[in-house]
């Protein structure tokens, strides 16, 4: 079954696989300088770059389409194995360039096509299965590409911001339920799942017109409430927190993020009430959510997409730690601390620097322990 | 007494059947933090002389570590195969995976 490859094809992957990860470490560094500048964090120097006014504008769009889309775009190539599912992750990557060197309309044209073609690919992927979770896969990427078509048309930005999220959402809230098959169910669990999701995309609906926005919004703060308690009561995670190794420190990410996405389901409420909670809505989900699926995840996504191994290590909490301690500095303090938020969105950013550094170590130790000449077996996946 | 049902059906000689279990259950999904064996991943393992095939699923198609697993497989069947052996991991979708395939261990895991 393994392939051998011939080594023209294996320069073209390895120089595809580079050319990807620069594209998504791009979007991601400059989506987070922009965030930065946003949060009044001093960027010394770079406060006068060309790219910076468009990596402020932008974050929303870099982080969402640019990184995430092409991150998931990818998982799902892969998973797909169709040369022509990677059209999608290319688009998206390509738009964060295109954002950055100054053509945010291209960017925007280029992030609606990577969401169109991700809607074809969910098309074929629910073809080859047809079950609960490839369908709501294919809804997520529905989500992504309405976000998309009304970022393109300059719709205003609560409608866009809020399929952008759903499309995170519910891309995450897909992969978990196909997890949670595994648990027992109580009678009506599935149909409560159903309810909390549609709500969700009615409520991003009714976000995106003027006359209807306030109400869509708190039914969508009411729904991520929702999911987060869905998802507390039927994830494997409640099971796999009390095992060890990278089993324990998966579930933990998934519980800390579970209980985010309810902090900012409450905020979502109160912002459309005229409360000022509007970032912990934002980066509630955006950060302690999204972030920690992708800390939790990583360990296992990354020798999948880029054929890298690594080595699981009680290192990847710390980063992980000041991830939610910086969050909860963020978003929870600054009514009593002053300057709380800035502190906390420096170090929100500093937890994600210091975690691809444990995963660039963590690759490197896999490299000195299971290098050629050692001869030793090497399981990826090492718990 | 009563007897365990087999994890995957088996044709082969014997004396291979434990090896093979075992090397198998040395492939761990850290996502639910159990074996293939136990989540019912594995359907079939055929040993002829020579070539071993295993016919085993996902749990979803939309699954990018699916790769990884597979190579997994591989690789612990490599280890405890008599030199020169191919090993075939064949990934089929029929039947789908449902939760009868797992075992008593792993319902009981999971709260069954």
């Amino acid at each position: 079954m393994r392939r051998q490859d011939s080594s023209s094809t294996k320069t073209r992957r390895i120089s595809l696989r580079a050319g990807f990860m620069a594209l998504v470490a791009a979007s991601l560094a400059y989506g987070i300088a922009g965030g930065l500048f946003r949060a009044g964090v001093s960027l010394g120097e770079f406060a006068a770059a060309p790219w910076l006014p468009q990596a402020v504008l932008g974050h929303a769009f870099l982080m969402v389409s640019s990184f995430l889309g092409t991150v998931i775009g990818l998982e799902r190539a892969v998973a797909l194995k169709h040369p022509a599912a990677f059209v999608s992750p290319a688009a998206s990557g390509l738009s964060g360039i295109a954002l950055l060197t100054g053509y945010p309309a291209y960017a925007s044209i280029l992030a609606a096509v990577a969401a169109v073609a991700f809607v074809g690919v969910n098309i074929v992927v629910v073809a080859r299965q047809r079950a609960a979770h490839t369908a709501l896969l294919l809804v997520a990427a529905v989500a992504w590409m309405l976000g998309a078509l009304l970022h393109a048309t300059s719709a205003p930005t609560q409608g866009v911001i809020s399929w952008w999220l759903a499309f995170l959402v519910l891309t995450i809230a897909a992969e978990r339920m196909e997890m949670t098959r595994l648990m027992r169910r109580r009678k009506g669990a599935s149909e409560a799942l159903v309810g909390v999701l549609a709500a969700l995309a009615v409520g991003s609906a009714a976000s995106s017109v003027a006359s209807t926005s306030g109400l869509g919004s708190v039914l969508y703060g009411l729904s991520l409430v929702g999911l987060s308690a869905w998802l507390l009561l039927y994830d494997i995670a409640r099971r796999t927190v009390t095992t060890t190794g990278l089993s324990r420190y998966m579930a933990i990410c998934l519980l800390l993020g579970y209980g985010w996405m309810a902090v900012a389901g409450v905020a979502w409420v109160g912002t459309s009430l005229g409360l000022p909670w509007r970032d912990a809505a934002l980066h509630g989900i955006a950060l302690g959510f999204v972030f920690s699926m992708i800390f939790g995840h990583a360990p296992v996504i990354l020798p999948a997409l880029v054929r890298l191994k690594l080595i699981y290590s009680w290192a990847f909490y710390v980063p992980l730690a000041l991830l939610h301690l910086s969050l909860f500095a963020r978003l929870l303090l600054p009514n009593w601390l002053p300057g709380a938020a800035r502190l906390g969105s420096a170090a929100n950013a500093l937890a994600i620097a210091l975690f691809a550094l444990v995963v660039l170590s963590s690759i490197l130790a896999w490299r000195v322990k299971y290098s050629p000449a050692t001869n030793q077996h090497g399981n990826a996946l090492d718990t | 007494m009563t007897t365990l049902p087999a994890p995957f059906e088996y044709s082969g000689p014997e004396e291979w059947r434990q090896p093979i279990e075992g090397a198998l259950r040395r492939v761990i999904d850290p996502e639910v933090a159990m074996t293939i064996v136990d989540v019912g991943l594995v359907y079939a393992v055929s040993v002829e002389l020579g070539a071993w095939h295993v016919v085993m699923t996902m749990t979803s198609a939309a699954c990018p570590v699916t790769d990884v697993i597979l190579e997994d497989v591989e690789d612990e069947l490599e280890r405890v195969a008599p030199n020169g052996t191919r090993v075939d991991v064949e990934l089929v979708w029929e039947p789908p995976w449902t939760t009868d395939r797992m075992s008593a261990r792993a319902k009981a895991f999971m709260g069954w």
